[in-house]
């Protein structure tokens, strides 16, 4: 075959393919943002008007408001502790040989692939039954416990793969500067595994702030902005919605870029 | 009487679950020296310089440093400093930070610390505009030193390198070479250098310990090391040598008789002070290492002489080096200036001879 | 790569380490999957747990009938979702990792951002999107096309869009990464030996990127398995898949042996049907 023509046609798949699929991501998103300056009460094409008004509403709904202070507490809750245990888990995991590595590798890395729902289901049976015992109702506290769950693996795995690259040699030679144990963490590992920690903590961040399936089966009454939208979700409800989603897009797309300039900072080190 | 050594190991052993890596290492470091560890791979000198260092601890024996004993003692509170083969720069410091680094940790005044930092770059021959930089951004060679100068801010009594120069190219490796021999007559503390390069540790080195299979196999000068070996692994491990099987016929107080069918000699009867300690009646090797060999012409008087044929000529720029096959049959080697002595060809037959004095013998058996 | 130091338990810096995330997955992951299995011999009554120790719930599930058709459609939705999303990702996934460069980053911040926005979001502007007066309409009657010629919303087709459209990346990313650890000099090889470029890359790339397209499929499997979303809400509700039966059994019959059981049965079934593609196709490569 003709390489010139054979080396088109590739670059005309391939170039297609990603833009096809750039598309298709961003189709839904795109409508919502749309949608979410509909002037009229309701969610149908053509539009009656543009206007911000149910960004104003948005404002003004309790239970939004809510939903959002809900989503705000759980998802830094649920990052901080998933990032701290996870970053550590990190460390055992790529420095250390010991007995049971292997089952404590599959036993951080088996939330991963397990399916959201079922993991929400399997947590509220047993929360369920422990809150029957001891008298404690499903709620925040529980939706954190099942963030930090899914979450953490997800923190080990980013976090592992910047201590991999990082030399356990410059903490010996950190010790033997008459570095403490403290300091050596403080002023050597610590800022070196930062651009992985900080990485993973965002990625944490908004795997919390946009989860749906754990805080539905865990949340018990208490909504956060995915459940609360997915109450709101039919061709019946305001624009109020997707106002609220295009709120929820806002700081997800900067805490992504912003965690792309540290991914790309950390691989110059 | 003043303490004259810095360093005390007495008997030390290291033990990795079933495999012994130190096997009763006992050695004496003085004050101000530069003694050189050296060995091939897996002798333990590594692992003995970490135990000097605090990074592994003794299995049995002990390390005193100054009289102390250091049992017990992590690396950040030994009076001693390291600089790792790999250099171990903090890559997220600047080089200024990199140096200063060990007195920071002491919490020393940060006007005292920009002090000691110039004055170290003075000493390390660095040029200033590099304090601000990282480390990434200097060449090899400055790399090194600024790892020297973090070595050396905390004025430690032992400074230990662990092979630092092996990753360098030879010209580089010459430069640096030179470099710490300077550096070690110019600040006076104690060096203790790792190395596989036998060369190098004879050329830095007061003293030279050689190692092999986590025993001591001999600690001497260099000299010491290089014209009388204690054995033929040592004799072999600095380039060639020629290594003449000999039968010790007898021994007393006064030297040894010997003979061998691979040369005739004057005499047979060699002084107490050219054969090792360890050499009894029974089969032993005659060193003669190649440079003291030459050409003797028919009718000059030559303490050792045979008859060969030249089978390879090498030259390497001002020397010569050549092999030669006796009518014994043993393969020699030779190093010769480049035309000093009378120049031999290749299939020439030759009659080559040493002088007595430049003869050793050793036991036959390495460890 | 450094090697790895040997720890034992005693030693505090390992334990502090990993202690925590031990009792987290042990307590909060592990326990509660036992917890499940053991409800699954429970039974309910007037909406009440109640322990008794039977096999009631294990023989209710094999006699009817109804949860293995649904168990089977479930099974072959994400199996469709992962050949399609599979055969979607392979391009796109190629060409980030071996062209693109200049845009390589931005694309994956694209990526990134739309895979971390939040499911229902996302399903709701489908949802929009594909509506009788929704987006796609609108803009195709613009065009000149039929009036509400896209009519497939609340069907099966419009769950599978879903279904692809949320696990598509988990394919890119794991395509991605086999691709981008093939070792270069490897292609060159192969054109050295004759191979044009198109060639080249069928002989080497894609043998070399099978981990990548095996791990990619395994994990939208199982994750496929577990949806709820897209069915629920772009699929109408009417073909209900398992997790959506499973929710039913809990929140609307308040079963939970019932439910539980259906949860472990999905599960297990899930993880057999991938054990065994992987030993078939292992026993292929072996010449059997």
């Amino acid at each position: 075959m003709n390489h010139r023509l054979e080396a088109g046609l590739a670059t005309v798949l391939l170039y297609g393919a990603m833009a096809g699929v750039l598309i298709f991501f961003y189709v839904p998103i795109f409508t919502l943002i749309a949608f979410s300056f509909q002037e009229g009460r309701y969610l149908t094409l053509p539009f009656d008007g543009f206007s911000l008004k149910w960004y104003g509403e948005l404002f003004r709904s309790a239970p939004a408001l809510d939903a959002l202070w809900n989503s705000a507490l759980i998802a830094v809750a649920a990052t901080l502790f998933a990032t701290v245990i996870g970053s550590m888990a990190a460390i055992v995991a790529v420095r250390y040989r010991f007995n049971g590595k292997r089952m404590f590798l599959a036993l951080i890395g088996t939330p991963l692939a397990f399916p959201q729902l079922l993991l929400g289901i399997v947590l509220l049976l047993w929360f369920s039954v422990l809150g029957r015992w001891f008298g404690f109702n499903n709620g925040v506290v529980t939706a954190i416990i099942g963030h930090v769950v899914y979450i953490a693996p997800f923190v080990t795995v980013i976090v592992a793969v910047q201590v991999a690259s990082f030399d356990p040699v410059l903490e010996d030679a950190a010790r033997d500067c008459g570095a403490s144990i403290w300091e050596v963490y403080r002023y050597i590992t610590i800022p070196l595994l930062w651009p992985g920690i900080f990485s993973a903590a965002l990625f944490a961040f908004l795997l919390s702030w946009g989860n749906f399936y754990i805080t539905y089966s865990l949340a018990g009454s208490t909504r956060t902005l995915p459940t609360f939208i997915f109450s709101g979700i039919s061709i019946g409800s305001t624009p109020l919605y997707p106002a609220i989603a295009t709120i929820v897009f806002i700081p997800g797309i900067l805490l992504v870029m912003l965690a792309n300039r540290f991914r790309l900072r950390a691989q110059k080190l | 009487m003043p303490e004259a050594s810095i360093l005390d190991i007495a008997d030390v052993h290291k033990a990795y679950g079933g495999f012994a890596a130190l096997k009763g290492v006992s050695l004496a470091v003085n004050r101000g020296e530069f003694i050189a560890l050296v060995g091939p791979s897996g002798c333990g000198k590594t692992t003995l310089l970490k135990q000097i260092a605090g990074f592994e601890d003794v299995t049995s024996g002990a390390i005193h440093i100054e009289g102390l004993d250091m049992a017990g003692v992590p690396a950040a509170l030994r009076p001693t400093s390291m600089v790792f083969q790999k250099l171990a720069l903090f890559p997220h410091m600047t080089v200024a930070q990199n140096i200063s680094f060990p007195l920071k940790l002491r919490k020393v005044a940060p006007a005292d610390i920009a002090a000691r930092v110039h004055e170290m770059i003075r000493l390390m021959d660095l040029k200033p505009e590099y304090l601000t930089r990282f480390p990434k951004a200097l060449s090899g060679g400055e790399q090194q030193r600024v790892a020297l100068a973090r070595s050396m801010i905390s004025a430690p009594k032992l400074l230990l390198l662990d092979e630092p120069l092996s990753a360098l190219d030879v010209k580089l490796k010459k430069v640096l070479q030179a470099e710490l021999k300077r550096l070690h007559r110019s600040v006076g503390v104690t060096f203790v250098h790792v190395t596989h390069d036998l060369e190098e540790a004879m050329m830095l080195a007061d003293r030279i310990c050689v190692m092999r299979a986590g025993r001591i196999l001999q600690l001497g000068e260099p000299a010491d090391i290089y014209y009388r070996p204690a054995d033929p692994f040592i004799a072999g491990f600095i380039g060639d040598t020629n290594l003449f099987p000999i039968t010790v016929t007898f021994r007393d107080a006064s030297g040894i008789s010997w003979q061998s069918p691979h040369f005739t000699a004057i005499d047979t009867h060699l002084p107490h002070a050219m054969v090792a300690a360890d050499v009894s009646p029974g089969p032993a090797l005659m060193m003669v290492r190649p440079e003291l060999i030459r050409r003797y012409n028919e009718d000059e008087s030559a303490d050792f002489a045979l008859s060969a044929v030249i089978t390879e000529v090498f030259t390497k720029g001002g020397t010569v080096q050549y092999r030669a096959r006796s009518t014994q049959g043993f393969d020699l080697a030779i190093e010769l200036q480049g035309t000093s002595a009378l120049p031999m060809r290749l299939d020439e037959p030759v009659r080559l001879g040493w002088q007595k004095k430049d003869i050793w013998v050793l036991r036959q058996e390495a460890v | 790569m450094e090697p790895e130091i040997a720890r034992s338990w005693r030693d505090p810096e390992l334990l502090i380490k990993a202690l925590p995330s031990v009792l987290l997955q042990t307590t909060c992951f592990l326990a509660p999957l036992l917890m499940t299995f053991i409800l699954t011999f429970q039974r309910t009554r007037d909406f009440q747990l109640r322990w008794t120790w039977d096999l009631a719930t294990w023989i209710e599930i094999f006699s009817k009938p109804h949860y293995w058709t649904i168990l089977i459609h479930t099974l072959v939705m994400a199996s469709v979702c992962v050949v399609i999303c599979i055969l979607l990702a392979l391009p796109a996934a190629y060409g980030l990792a071996t062209r693109f460069k200049r845009i390589e980053n931005e694309i994956k911040i694209l990526i990134t951002f739309a895979f971390i926005t939040d499911a229902t979001l996302k399903t709701f502007g489908w949802v929009l999107f594909l509506d009788k007066k929704g987006g796609a309409n609108f803009m195709l009657s613009y065009l000149g096309f039929p009036p509400e010629m896209v009519a497939f919303l609340f069907t099966d087709w419009a769950t599978l869009l879903g279904m692809v459209y949320n696990l598509l990346p988990f394919a890119i990313f794991t395509i991605y990464l086999s691709i981008d650890s093939i070792d270069r000099s490897l292609i060159l090889a192969a054109q050295d030996a004759g191979a044009g470029k198109f060639r080249a890359h069928w002989e080497v790339t894609l043998p070399l990127c099978k981990p990548g397209i095996w791990a990619g499929s395994v994990l939208i499997f199982l994750l496929g398995v577990g949806v709820f979303l897209e069915p629920k809400v772009l699929g109408g509700g009417k073909s209900p898949m398992a997790a959506e039966l499973i929710r039913q059994t809990f929140e609307t019959r308040v079963n939970w042996p019932l439910g539980a059981a259906l949860t472990l049965v999905l599960m297990v079934v899930a993880v057999f049907v991938v054990l065994l593609i992987s030993r078939i196709s292992g026993m292929r490569r072996a010449g059997l």
